[in-house]
């Protein structure tokens, strides 16, 4: 941006001089210099936040309609991090990211305190009067999302967003929107439902009396997070992502069952089918699904229906950051050093598909070698199949598939271990989707 | 050892290897060869050498008895061809040709040490910068000695500000590593290769930054230290002002500095005071020792990079 203004200041700078030449010597207007010279400012970014976009664009989901490439088959996408301009007229505090459509929390004066834009299939973006014009439910930009707050100053607290349901929990309790066809909004099923256009908002303003102070989104269910470290779902259970011994789908919040009994939990991860939760001690819990062995505890359960504690991870140390895929976790320990199990992707070469032990990433790949040895991994994140770390430092690290140019690095082939995301801003926060990525980012300067 | 050997032909016999002097700013690596070639010249000069050849000559009337009178030979005499050591004796060349703005480390090679420097272009040893720029002044070769371009104001800018600004570069750089490592990324040879640390780049053209950091920062000057390969003093100077143009503002190089070049550090280099006979052959029996340690090293040549830099 301030190359422009560069140019246009030397231009203008150009201009002055030449007028002031004309009127004294027009003939010799080259020869003749200033005597002194202007001293140009240039602009420091006047926020400290920006959005950095990428992935598929086909469903709208990354909120600007411009600078995409397309594929072989005529599918939008935009392969490198792409500054989006919505942000740049909004304060953005938090994001999220669903199965093709992000959500944004916005600091506002008046109720708009949160925006979406991508799919809208079954509401999980509210209605807008707007929508009434849509042929196909598909959001281009960032709208705002109505929902029915008491207050002016209510802020959004957390965000999470499933396949087609969307959690926002604010200071007067959690609102839920979208489909309710496992329970995931936390009402009561209604058979044959319809979800377009549909103006239902639920409210679940407090769990049996404690303050929800997270959430999270699988597939089809929700996790919430209490207060007092207590971890309470509902929705889809045929995998027992709801951890509550059974396989049947419930709308009601109940507590988990299991090896969390007495635990404080400080964080949950959840994508897809398959739950890891985080203690305060360092102790990581699972339930779900263990189909690739991402629960190597129970070896022979594939649908583990109740909080089982990952024993071997004493060996790690302290776990500080957790992520749970489609078909792998990822953890991170004190020291810094990830690990991942399960299959697929999971940056450990092209031959390593199939991990059933917590393998160590090497430190190297995320920029630690004798020159800088204090680099190290703060936060990790992940979606159904690209992974995704960050350094203390604020660069992110990327692997995994690469759908549609979800992983930022300017094609679509897979990326086996983890590679720099050229961003020019500081990343503070990363959301993945299914096919698209999108990040808080703080500029240099 | 000058004070044991004080024999000439030995000396020059052992006069083959390399050794580190310390080259000035503004002064011409060429030139400090001419200075040391003519200093190394006086010291040879001032050695014992062997004593001069006889001459035999039988003199006197051919008619008479002939005298024969043994002296001298003029053949040896310096007064009449000179002085024995001249300057073409000495065969020397720079392995690092360092820039006629930059000071620091400058690793020379005499007489048989010359062929080591081609090992040394072979290994491309990463080399250690430093380098000064200042804020708020662009300047036509991106140095101090070019004309002012523009102006800008530099009193916003903040040590984070420029260490977010280096290790995204540096990041930035990183990744290129793999892509001019010359292999396909999604092989596994690529995966294991990088695994074991940084690559040095297929082409040795390319310039490369392993780390790049700022050391100081009193506005409106910077250090930045810099661990490189196959950079020229352009390229570094480029690299300052991008820096300034990063930081909204504009900067310039006036400081470059090579404190390492692979294994030679610029602390056991020779200042100009001490370029003599004497301090260059205890410095050549440093060098030489130091590359017996790490042979090895030198001998393979493999893409992964053994970073020699110093803590």
């Amino acid at each position: 941006m301030f190359n422009v203004v560069r140019n246009l200041a030397t231009n203008v700078n150009k201009r002055n001089a030449k007028e002031y030449l004309k009127k004294s010597k027009p003939k010799f207007s080259k020869n003749v210099r200033l005597k002194t010279m202007p001293i140009f400012k240039y602009p420091v970014s006047k926020g400290d936040c920006r959005v950095y976009v990428w992935g598929l664009q086909e469903h709208g989901a990354l909120g600007t309609i411009k600078k995409v490439s397309f594929g072989e088959e005529g599918v939008a996408f935009i392969g490198t991090p792409h500054r989006l301009s919505f942000a740049e007229y909004h304060k953005i505090l938090d994001i999220t990211c669903g199965y093709g459509f992000t959500v944004y929390a916005v600091q506002s004066k008046d109720n708009k305190i949160l925006y979406g834009s991508g799919i809208n299939s079954d509401s999980q973006l509210g209605y807008h009067p707007l929508d009434e014009k849509l042929k196909i439910p598909i959001i281009k930009e960032p709208r705002p999302i109505y929902i029915p707050l008491k207050e002016k100053t209510t802020k959004v607290l957390g965000l999470a967003a499933g396949r087609a349901h969307l959690l926002i929990l604010t200071d007067e309790g959690l609102f839920t929107l979208g489909n309710n066809g496992y329970g995931q909004c936390g009402r009561p099923i209604i058979g044959n439902e319809n979800y377009v256009k549909s103006k239902v908002v639920h409210c679940i303003p407090n769990v049996e009396g404690a303050k929800i102070t997270a959430v999270t989104a699988g597939q089809d269910h929700s996790i919430l997070l209490t207060e007092n470290g207590e971890v309470y779902t509902f929705g889809w259970g045929a995998d027992g992502q709801t951890g509550l011994a059974h396989y049947h789908n419930q709308y009601k919040p109940e507590l988990v069952k299991g090896d969390l009994v007495g635990q404080k939990i400080v964080k949950v991860s959840c994508t897809a089918d398959c739950v890891l939760a985080l203690s305060d001690n360092g102790k990581v819990f699972a339930w779900g699904n263990s189909e690739y062995g991402q629960i190597p505890t129970c070896k022979d359960n594939q649908q583990v229906n109740v909080a089982t504690e990952l024993k071997i991870y004493e060996k790690l140390g302290h776990i500080v950051d957790i992520a749970a895929g489609g078909s792998f976790c990822m953890v991170l320990n004190s020291s810094g050093i990830v690990y991942v199990w399960g299959f697929g992707i999971l940056g450990l070469g092209p031959e390593a598909q199939r991990v059933t032990e917590p393998t160590s990433i090497p430190s190297i790949l995320f920029g630690t070698n004798i020159s800088d040895p204090n680099t190290s991994v703060a936060k990790i994140f992940c979606g159904i199949s690209h992974l995704g770390a960050l350094t203390a430092d604020g660069q992110l690290y990327m692997w995994g598939r690469n759908k549609f140019g979800a992983l930022g690095l300017g094609h679509r082939k897979d990326q086996f271990f983890p590679l720099k995301v050229s961003v020019g801003a500081k990343i503070k926060k990363v959301a993945c989707g299914v096919d698209h990525t999108v990040s808080i980012c703080k500029p240099f300067i | 050892m000058g004070k044991l050997i004080k024999d000439a032909h030995s000396v020059w016999n052992t006069l083959n290897g390399i050794f580190l002097v310390f080259k000035p700013a503004g002064i011409h690596y060429l030139g400090t060869l001419n200075t040391l070639n003519l200093n190394l010249q006086r010291d040879f000069n001032k050695l014992e050498v062997r004593p001069p050849m006889k001459y035999v000559s039988i003199e006197g009337p051919t008619n008479k008895e002939m005298r024969v009178v043994v002296r001298d030979s003029y053949a040896d005499n310096p007064l009449v061809v000179g002085p024995r050591f001249r300057e073409k004796n000495f065969r020397m060349v720079t392995v690092n040709n360092l820039d006629i703005d930059t000071s620091g480390v400058l690793v020379v090679a005499i007489n048989y040490g010359t062929r080591l420097r081609y090992v040394f272009k072979e290994f491309r040893p990463t080399v250690l910068y430093k380098v000064k720029g200042i804020l708020g002044q662009m300047r036509r070769n991106n140095f101090m000695d070019g004309a002012i371009v523009e102006k800008s104001t530099w009193k916003h800018i903040r040590r984070e500000h420029i260490d977010r600004v280096c290790a995204s570069m540096q990041a930035s750089h990183q990744k290129m590593m793999f892509q001019l490592s010359g292999l396909d990324i999604q092989s596994q040879e690529a995966y294991e290769l990088a695994v074991k640390g940084p690559i040095r780049p297929n082409d040795p053209n390319i310039p490369l930054l392993y780390s790049i950091k700022c050391i100081n920062f009193t506005p409106p000057e910077f250090t930045l230290e810099i661990v490189c390969i196959n950079t020229s003093s352009e390229y570094l100077k480029s690299v300052t002002a991008e820096i300034g143009i990063k930081l909204h503002s504009t900067a310039h190089c006036n400081y470059l500095h090579c404190s390492q070049y692979g294994l030679f550090h610029v602390k056991d280099s020779l200042l100009s005071k001490h370029w003599n006979l004497s301090n260059i052959l205890n410095n050549m029996n440093m060098c030489q020792n130091l590359i017996s340690k790490h042979s090895s090293i030198l001998s393979e040549k493999q893409p992964n990079l053994a970073m020699q830099i110093a803590t």
